[in-house]
């Protein structure tokens, strides 16, 4: 710049400026406009978000809060409340935008207001901004300002042609620095928990997980669920579906860390760090009925309280489906005996080989018991009965999954063809297809459903799997006849076009095309289309209500008749985490029934 | 021109530091017992080390120390250097560093404030910041900043709703 | 001396001659300082024990408050700590963006401060001015960042969004409007402005042994011929990529310190051509994962950069948790605004007080923070 020379008439060119345009904006006459990227007032899509209360988390000031909202249907993934803004409080950081789950969070480039009531500054942002008026978008989120992290850590799991000839479990695991860097991504906002169906401390145990404190995750599962090894590796993963982060991202692999979390704390330690080492002992006694989740689950909770148990299973050993009907390359023998050994540990006593009804009366039981709990499950396997099904090549799959568990040889052909949609035609079809590698060097195993590839009840990530490993799927097509050759051996599996599965009252109703005619061949015939049950155990002594199919029970688990209370799959279906939920309602049911506060 | 690694080597030299820690570039540690902290600190300043940016304290209740940290700078060396050293929290007593830069008594009386340490050879230790301060000094790590604010202020009602904690 | 004669005066803590809520007691005799004491307190919020309270990203919205004048200096400082002790890379564009943001607040701060030191001595168009063309700055940080004034858009890692093409073309245009127009007004009005020069010759001296002394630095030391500046002692963000020259004086007095500001400031323009010129193409973010949940290792570190009165520096400890343990907060104003009024104003006369408080950049907030 000039040099600093000194003259009283340079500060004259002060003057200049009378005859300029001013440069001031002439609000209102002239809007001055934000900018693009300006951090205006907040603006809510109440339909897209899902009051995670994540927003309320990160205020610095405290000036978000969530309110409920009447108006704003409470559903499953979501909570019916709203966050509200103090804007006595707000800084205008617009950290809530940044780290928004759904993105629904906004804000507007308006930034003027004012009114003489303090108590209008409170608002519930809504599709208007506080001032009601429609402005232009102003500050988003972008890929470097968004706080959340989106991607998931990829699990790592055997190749399919590693995998393919063994039973060696596939999903490997996490290790420490991925866990912790997968369980860090949460953001703690319990909506998992309330979808959960055991509504487990899910938040709690990621956090624990976190935080390198496995004893803290360790306890806050026992908490509700006490089959984490199994749940770990096998549950259906509702909460996965509902993580806030799915909306914008990929939600957190939940399960995978309950996996983590087990199976790094010795089971030798579980005592110690669950507080099980003494448990005071009341003299009651409770019987279970059925070794499955359901029965585990009520056993553990209900010795954790002091009650004497007694476990009735009709097959070998404890476990049920989980052992029986699960594979071991998805749920290993060693994972399911880390947990059943636990609960055995906290002095439940197993009778094996005794089913009830046979070898003992439910009557007996009623008599030398306090309460009994009744999970004896599903175990027998539905037929398509079209023609050819009474054939000796056509299986059940549950039956072939049970030996294939037993370590019994099982048989098998060259061409297989399943008939099913759901897991457990994914599990049958899957093993059939290790041992068809093992003995004849190749896969050659088709799936038929009736439901179209978007509505196949078995998870996604199994269809992937299956497919993988060499498994043909023809789904849409329904089963019409098994072809049979004259020296009795199978010749195809005919079907036809299945137009829709289900009627305008989503009942199951399949409709079918004739004039589409597909030919499988095929010289074994699996049928994996469902299970039922058989409670003649009860029925033959005891009147009790069902709902549907199913025996009718409370929230505690309890049925029409007070003392016997059924969870499972009996009760409610359909998965593990149910059956572990009706046990442990059933175990606080029985405890309150057994003290008198409950009829 | 000493580097940082010179710099560990004097101290070395002439103290008996418990740590020393290149922290990185242009940046050193070094904690010393506390007996041999001020002199350290006059040491380092007739060592082209004239520069004090400041006097940090920091509480550890659980260890149930201070620690107070003097940050200085050579303009020679351009080696920012940390110096720390703990002390008791109770009485919390230490030696003030105002004979060698008159401007520490400010930084004490700051510290005085806010954690209640008291430095011998400070006399003038009144209040800077605060105003007849009735609690326990506020940065302690046990002074309780929401029971405060709960006890002294009162939290205005919106819409007619009471403010729940 | 006649007792008489002896007033005592409370200067502030609601003053215009002082920068912010902020007081000195004083004893004049006649109209001259005998003894001066800071008042301070009058704006204490507790920034430090608040930190402690919160997550690391919090506290980004935080920092920013803690000094009105410098908030982009402390979003720096803060996320240089959490870097140092997380040991982060940040990507080479936001290093970039990060001195364009430290370089266009320099220029913001000291045209608001040069208003300010004209204001002291009765310049008033010159105060207007200087908000005025600051307006125009935080028209392009409004751009930038979103927000005017406190734009928490430095954040550990990196910045918060990157800079558009078209807003860099924005900032060359506004440089050369300041460089061809605005500064030469400006030049003409207060530096050629004989009434302004003779009030700042002279006054408010501060000697290189006095101010290295008392730890002060930025204009107060560089007004008497030093050019110590920690963008070259010890270069941060990009400004081991860029060349510029640190403006000196001689005779470490007010007016030495105000045309360091004035220099400071081309100087500035200079940096933000270069590196506008040269940014780099890539991420603004290095990837820490999720917001809630930053961690990092135990450990501490004493950062410190050049804001426009000099060292700023913050001293952060992690415990390894999600939140600080602790950040304490050393303005560079701090020792002048506690220790310098008590042992250099004495002496001043009344009318030169805002002068010398002005001049010397003391900005209470971020010592009583």
């Amino acid at each position: 710049m000039a040099n600093d020379k000194k003259s009283i008439f340079s500060p004259v060119t002060a003057f200049k400026n009378l005859v300029k345009k001013p440069e001031t904006v002439r609000y209102p006459a002239e809007s001055n406009d934000a900018a693009k990227r300006y951090r205006g007032f907040h603006i809510n899509d109440l339909e897209e978000c899902i009051g995670c209360s994540t927003c309320q988390e990160v205020c610095v000031n405290d000036a978000i809060s969530m309110v409920e909202m009447l108006d704003v249907p409470a559903e499953e993934g979501q909570r019916n409340e709203r966050p509200q803004i103090d804007y006595g409080r707000c800084c205008w950081c617009g950290l809530c935008v940044d780290v928004c789950t759904t993105g629904s969070l906004e804000m507007s480039r308006d930034y003027s207001y004012i009114d003489l009531d303090p108590d209008t500054f409170i608002v519930t942002p809504a599709e208007n901004d506080i001032n009601q008026v429609e402005h232009p978008l102003g500050y988003l989120r972008d890929q470097s300002s968004d706080l959340l992290d989106l991607k998931r850590i990829e699990m790592e799991m055997l190749e399919p042609e590693e995998r393919i000839d063994s039973f060696i479990e596939i999903v490997e695991g996490f290790s420490k620095e991925q866990a912790e860097k997968e369980a860090s991504r949460c953001v703690e906002c319990e909506i998992c928990t309330e979808t959960c169906p055991a509504n487990m401390n899910i938040p709690q145990y990621i956090r624990g997980i976190f935080d390198d404190d496995l004893e803290e995750s360790l306890q806050q599962i026992y908490e509700d669920n006490p089959l984490p090894e199994v749940c770990g590796r096998v549950c259906t993963h509702k909460c996965e579906g509902v993580c806030a982060l799915s909306h914008r991202g990929e939600a957190i692999s939940i399960r995978w860390l309950k996996r983590y979390a087990v199976d790094n704390v010795d089971s030798a330690e579980y005592k110690q760090v669950l507080g099980t080492e003494k448990i005071e002992q009341n003299n009651k006694k409770v019987a279970v009925v059925g070794a499955g989740p359901a029965g585990l689950s009520a056993a553990h909770y209900l010795s954790v309280m002091g009650y004497q148990i007694t476990v009735y299973e009709s097959k070998e050993k404890a476990g049920g489906m989980m052992r029986y009907g699960i594979p071991e390359y998805r749920l290993p023998y060693d994972a399911l005996d880390k947990d059943i050994d636990y609960i055995e540990s906290l002095g439940v006593n197993f009778v094996f080989n005794t089913r009830v009804g046979e070898d003992i009366e439910l009557k007996e039981l009623h008599e030398n018991y306090d309460a009994v709990f009744a999970a004896t499950g599903l175990h027998n396997g539905r037929s398509t009965r079209v023609p050819g099904t009474e054939n000796n090549n056509v299986y059940q799959a549950v039956n072939l999954l049970a030996d294939i568990a037993r370590g019994k040889e099982v048989p098998v052909t060259k061409r297989l063809v399943v008939i099913g949609g759901g897991n457990v035609a994914m599990d049958i079809a899957r093993s059939m297809a290790r041992i068809q590698k093992d003995k004849y060097g190749e896969v050659d195993i088709t799936v038929t459903s009736l439901e179209t590839e978007d509505i196949m009840p078995a998870d996604q990530e199994e269809i992937d799997e299956a497919r993988e490993e060499g498994i043909v799927f023809k789904p849409g097509r329904g089963p019409k006849e098994i072809e049979i050759n004259e020296d009795g051996s199978l010749a195809h599996l005919c079907t036809n076009c299945c137009v829709s599965v289900f009627d305008e009252d989503m009942n199951f109703n399949p409709t079918y095309d004739n004039s589409d005619i597909e030919n499988y061949e095929c010289d074994m015939v699996i049928e994996a289309i469902g299970q039922g049950g058989d409670n003649s155990y009860i029925d033959d002594q005891f009147e009790i209500e069902y709902a549907g199919p199913r025996i009718k029970i409370n929230d505690y688990s309890q049925t029409s008749v007070n003392w016997l209370f059924a969870g499972g799959d009996i009760a409610r279906g359909p998965d593990v985490i149910n059956a572990i939920k009706t046990g442990h309602d059933a175990a606080v049911g029985i405890d309150k029934y057994l003290n008198d506060s409950l009829k | 021109m000493r580097n940082e690694k010179d710099l560990l080597q004097l101290m070395n030299a002439h103290f008996e530091p418990l740590k020393l820690e290149i922290k990185r570039k242009q940046n050193v540690s070094v904690e010393f017992k506390k007996e041999e902290l001020i002199q350290a600190l006059s040491f380092l300043k007739s060592h082209s080390y004239r520069h004090l940016s400041t006097i940090s304290c920091v509480d550890w209740p659980e260890e149930g120390e201070f620690e107070l940290v003097y940050h200085l700078f050579s303009y020679d060396d351009l080696i920012n250097i940390s110096l720390k050293t703990r002390i008791k929290r109770d009485p919390g007593i230490f030696q003030t560093a105002k004979e060698i830069w008159p401007v520490a008594e400010f930084y004490e009386r700051d510290i005085h404030d806010f954690f209640g340490v008291k430095f011998k050879g400070n006399d003038n230790l009144e209040e800077l910041i605060l105003e007849n301060w009735q609690e326990i000094p506020p940065m302690r790590k046990d002074f309780d900043t929401r029971k405060f604010v709960n006890d002294k202020y009162e939290w205005r009602d919106y819409n007619g709703q009471k403010h729940t904690d | 001396m006649d007792k008489n004669t002896q007033t005592e005066i409370f200067f502030g803590p609601n003053h215009p001659g002082v920068p912010g809520n902020y007081g000195i007691n004083y004893e004049f005799e006649g109209d001259t300082v005998t003894s001066a004491r800071a008042n301070a307190g009058h704006l204490h919020r507790g920034f430090e024990k608040l930190m402690e309270e919160r997550i690391w990203i919090k506290n980004t919205a935080l920092v920013p408050r803690i000094c009105v004048e410098e908030p982009d200096i402390n979003e720096m400082v803060y996320a240089m700590g959490f870097e140092a002790i997380g040991e982060i890379e940040v990507p080479r564009r936001a290093d970039y963006i990060r001195s364009i943001i430290l370089e266009l607040a320099r220029i913001q701060g000291h045209i608001f401060s040069i208003g300010g030191n004209a204001a002291g001595i009765g310049q008033y168009t010159v105060m207007h001015w200087g908000t005025l063309t600051r307006d125009y700055l935080l028209d392009i940080f409004e751009e930038i960042t979103g927000a005017r004034v406190y734009h928490i858009y430095i954040r550990p890692g990196g910045v918060r969004q990157d800079i558009e093409d078209e807003t860099l073309d924005k900032i060359l245009d506004l440089m050369d409007e300041l460089e061809n127009e605005r500064f030469p007004d400006l030049q003409k009005a207060l530096f050629e402005n004989p009434n302004a020069q003779k009030r700042w010759q002279g006054k408010a001296v501060i000697t290189k042994e006095e101010a290295i002394e008392m730890g002060a630095t930025g204009p107060v030391l560089r007004a008497n011929g030093v050019p110590h500046d920690l963008r070259k002692m010890m270069p941060y963000a990009a400004y081991d990529d860029v060349e510029f020259e640190v403006p000196t004086g001689e005779n470490g007095d007010a007016w030495d310190r105000i045309k360091i500001a004035r220099d400071d400031m081309l100087q500035s323009i200079k940096i933000i051509r270069q590196l506008i010129n040269k940014i780099p193409d890539g991420p603004v973010q290095a990837d820490l994962g999720n917001g809630l949940k930053y961690k990092i290792p135990k450990g501490d570190a004493y950062v410190k950069i050049e804001s426009k009165r000099g060292e700023y520096g913050y001293y952060m400890v992690s415990d390894g948790s999600l939140k600080p343990y602790r950040v304490h907060v050393r303005g560079a104003s701090t020792p002048l605004g506690l220790y310098g009024v008590r042992e250099f104003l004495p002496g001043t006369r009344i009318a030169d007080v805002p002068v010398w408080a002005k001049s010397l950049g003391i900005c209470p907030p971020e010592f009583d923070r």
